[in-house]
């Protein structure tokens, strides 16, 4: 039965140990406090698990979770979130992914799932409706995401499937979780988290519904927001003709396109050999959408006539064109594509592992890495070694292994870890924080670590959404950082996809939530719960024993050698201060008792 | 002087890039273009020819042309233009 | 004259809003089952196709309904009356296209009704890949071969 509030009303919680199924009641104070998905995942798993805890062991939990807006037609909704705490990082992890996955849970009977424990052999946890059973994952385990889906579609029929490659049973740090084949829970490694519980797959299959509170408004809600995400250019037209990739020339030319690890700056030459215009030329079948979504940027690509790479998938998104593509000095787009199909094949967060391989390039041509232990030269710009290194990675083969610890312990390994180009140990995306001044403090304050999803700097610095700051200055970033985070944990933890607020805001954002929950709240009511979610984040990551918000030394210290912000670096200390001043913490970074009182916190 | 183009503005000139010789200012440019590619028309620039378009973004040598004078940002041969529709990812 | 559903599948992006919507207007909740659109996704073509009921000028299913439970309106649109309606699904075996559908949830039968001339699914549809016209605006394949071939002549003249 569902509530007539955007939630079904009931939590599933599987213990792995000892096989045991249980349906809950859904915690509606909780979900009225943290919204659902992201913040909702994330305070069931504050109040369960102790911060202390190792990633990988069988005291570490693993939830699923959906948003009131999860299955509803309100705009781009279909998404859930996968909460643990990140192996890569050993801090909060919060990934989410769309595709088809998260509604097909609720439309079965579900906000979520807890997995607890650890099963002693593979399984993977079979969801028909009200009938839910762990069943063996013996014939599945050593297949790859797409093999797996395929296997349990013929076996159960139409079921919605989201499971681990090899790398996640294996450890690997940061493997995926990939659903509907090739969309992904991707970073930090939550995948990793799923194969240390010896759980391969969730299918699931639902016949039920999701009813809001306040239909006739709640629809008239959807359609404002549709219509105006149908009218802007970016939501409208351009993120469904050209996918994401379509940022690398605009980036480029404000010399912000790390280039070869950081190491040569931020401008390419070679770019628009890997820009998304050129991948509609090159490689782009159709534009496709998640569940629900207007927008539609996702990209079925396909590689033919060029022998090993060709294939058929998904991808890249601008991150993964940037990591295998500027960060590693390669640009042959089809060896890009590849590089990518492989990440979806297996389960890989394509951002730190394009960016493990060009951090182990800068150390290979500088003669830290011996070539033997990789076994073949691997110098930037070699698009053959980078596609080898990356399958070698898939299948933990040679220094494929290496590969899969990520870049700061690869590079603490050899004996440099300041050449990681990563935050809190996870690989920060596109954007060199030299050239733009904002992301970098978005960087260095995410609470998962190096990641542009927490708070997009890009937009207003770059693109001039909603307004337009100069990305050279530090002033007025911290204050406007502040909140795109809040707003951002909001949005994430709704189930919309954050792509949409380039075309709609917190009116809209708010608006349909409020109709769908049947709330009363104002905007700025609802926008403090996006501030509440990120100060538990920030309180759970404290007492995991989070490092300083900092950035590597490359991004504070070496100036840029060219390009349109030629001898900047990041002015990190100075944005900083006003940060924490904005977010009322302490000059240290610290949530004050004020704070948390103010936000009605009781974690 | 270059002039570049990207994503859909690349199908109206025809061309990732050409050469124009450098008017006074970036609202000539535009005017310009304009008058080359009248598709470019109430979109690089606004309908009174007054100003930039509503969902364009110009850069000059890699620089924002509201951090610089805006449409009246002087242009000379050697400096290079960027002209793309509004686009995003991430 | 009824009003047409027309569907396009190369544009089609696979978002499946239409059956969010038409579940909605029909039951104001959300339920792809109780949609009267299904989209269909063949994923090593790269097409989806969004399939409802085209409201057949001979159609079986109100000819076989033995209660008149089903009938044409004055718009031309075969309206499904649940009042008189027995359940006994003959209709959806009648249907060759397999546009009538039985909710074994609700013990229901549902058919497309464009609502009431609204047609959600055509409304909210993000790509264009269904729209709603009017019979005399369906585009004429005649006319678009005939387009073609004349564009092909031209290009060989010139």
């Amino acid at each position: 039965m569902t509530q007539a509030n955007g939630w079904i009303g009931t939590i599933l919680r599987v213990n792995l140990t000892d096989g045991s199924i249980k349906k809950e009641p859904l915690n509606m104070q909780d979900a009225n406090d943290y919204v659902g998905a992201r913040g909702l995942g994330t305070k069931y798993y504050c109040n369960e698990v102790d911060p202390k805890i190792d990633p990988l062991s069988p005291e570490n939990k693993l939830i699923f979770m959906t948003g009131p807006l999860t299955g509803t037609a309100a705009c781009s909704s279909g998404r859930y979130e996968v909460v643990s705490k990140a192996p890569l990082t050993g801090i909060i992890g919060a990934a989410n992914s769309g595709g088809h996955f998260g509604p097909e849970l609720k439309y079965a009977g579900y906000d979520g799932i807890i997995f607890e424990g650890k099963a002693a052999r593979p399984v993977y946890l079979h969801i028909d409706d009200g009938q839910v059973e762990l069943l063996d994952a013996g014939e599945l385990w050593g297949q790859g995401v797409h093999e797996t889906t395929e296997a349990l579609e013929a076996k159960h029929g139409k079921v919605r499937v989201s499971c681990i490659g090899t790398p996640g049973e294996r450890g690997m740090l940061f493997a995926a979780i990939m659903n509907d084949k090739n969309r992904a829970a991707g970073r930090g490694g939550m995948g990793a988290v799923m194969g240390s519980k010896n759980l391969k797959a969730i299918a699931v299959r639902g016949t039920g519904g999701v009813t809001v509170a306040r239909p006739e408004r709640f629809m008239r809600e959807v359609a404002k927001a549709r219509t105006m995400l149908k009218e802007h250019p970016v939501t409208g037209n351009g993120l469904g003709t050209f996918g994401t990739e379509i940022l690398v020339n605009i980036v480029n030319e404000v010399g912000g396109l790390p280039l070869r690890n950081g190491r040569d700056g931020s401008y390419w030459d070679k770019a628009d050999d890997t820009s998304g215009e050129r991948l509609n030329e090159t490689h782009l079948v159709k534009n496709q959408g998640c569940f629900g979504c207007s927008i539609a940027c996702g990209r079925v690509t396909k590689i033919e006539g060029k022998g090993d790479l060709d294939g058929f998938g998904e991808g890249p998104e601008y991150e993964a064109g940037w990591s295998y593509g500027a960060a590693c000095g390669v640009n042959d787009i089809s060896s890009i594509v590849k590089a990518n199909f492989i990440c979806n094949e297996q389960g890989m967060d394509p951002i730190t592992l394009g960016s493990t391989v060009a951090c182990a390039m800068e150390l290979f041509e500088m003669g830290a890495i011996p070539e033997e232990d990789i076994g073949f030269p691997l110098r930037f710009g070699d698009a053959e070694a980078m596609v080898k290194l990356t399958q070698m990675c898939a299948d933990g083969e040679g220094f494929g292994q290496t590969i899969g610890l990520g870049s700061y312990r690869l590079a603490e390994k050899y004996g440099h870890p300041e050449l990681s180009m990563s935050v809190k140990k996870q690989e920060m995306p596109a954007y060199d924080a030299r050239a733009i001044q904002g992301i970098g403090l978005e960087y260095a304050t995410s609470n998962r670590g190096g990641c542009h999803v927490r708070g997009y700097m890009i937009s207003p610095e770059v693109l001039g959404i909603p307004v337009k700051l100069d990305p050279q200055v530090t002033e007025g970033k911290g204050a406007l950082l502040k909140t795109f985070q809040d707003l951002t944990a909001l949005c994430d933890s709704t189930g919309m996809c954050l792509f949409t607020t380039f075309g709609i805001g917190l009116p809209e954002i708010a608006g349909q939530y409020r109709e769908a929950v049947g709330t009363d709240e104002t905007d700025e009511e609802i926008l403090l719960k996006g501030e509440r979610i990120w100060n538990l984040e920030k309180r759970f990551n404290m007492e995991a024993g989070v490092e300083k918000d900092t950035l590597p030394p490359r991004l504070l210290r070496e100036a840029l050698p060219s390009g349109p912000a030629q001898g900047k670096v990041n002015e990190l200390q100075t944005m900083l201060a006003d940060y924490y001043e904005a977010r009322n913490w302490t000059a240290d970074g610290i949530p004050t008792a004020e704070k948390l009182a103010e936000l009605s916190m009781t974690y | 002087m270059l002039v570049k183009f990207l994503a859909t503005y690349r199908q109206i000139a025809g061309c990732k890039s050409c050469d124009v010789p450098a008017p006074a200012d970036v609202l000539e440019l535009m005017v310009a273009l304009c008058n080359r590619w009248p598709a470019f028309d109430g979109l690089i620039l606004n309908k009174d020819k007054t100003d930039k378009g509503d969902d364009v973004i110009i850069l000059v040598n890699g620089r924002h042309i509201e951090h610089l004078g805006d449409v009246a940002t002087p242009l000379t041969e050697q400096d290079y233009v960027v002209i793309t529709p509004l686009v995003a990812g991430g | 004259m009824a009003q047409q559903l027309v569907v396009d599948p190369k544009k089609c992006v696979s978002c499946r809003t239409c059956e969010l919507v038409c579940s909605f207007k029909h039951n104001e909740e959300f339920n792809p089952r109780l949609s009267n659109v299904s989209v269909f996704h063949y994923e090593d073509a790269a097409i989806t196709v969004p399939i409802m009921c085209l409201q057949c000028d001979e159609a079986s299913c109100a000819a076989i309904c033995p209660t008149g439970a089903l009938r044409r309106n004055a718009q031309g649109v075969i309206e499904h009356d649940a009042k008189k309606c027995i359940v006994c699904k003959m209709c959806v075996s009648a249907c060759p296209l397999g546009n009538i559908s039985y909710s074994p949830a609700k013990r229901m039968i549902h058919k497309c009704d464009l609502c009431g001339g609204e047609a959600w699914c055509a409304t909210y549809c993000p790509s264009g890949a269904i729209t709603l016209v009017d019979p005399d605006e369906v585009p004429d394949k005649k006319q678009l071969a005939a387009d073609r071939l004349k564009a092909a002549v031209e290009e060989v003249c010139a």
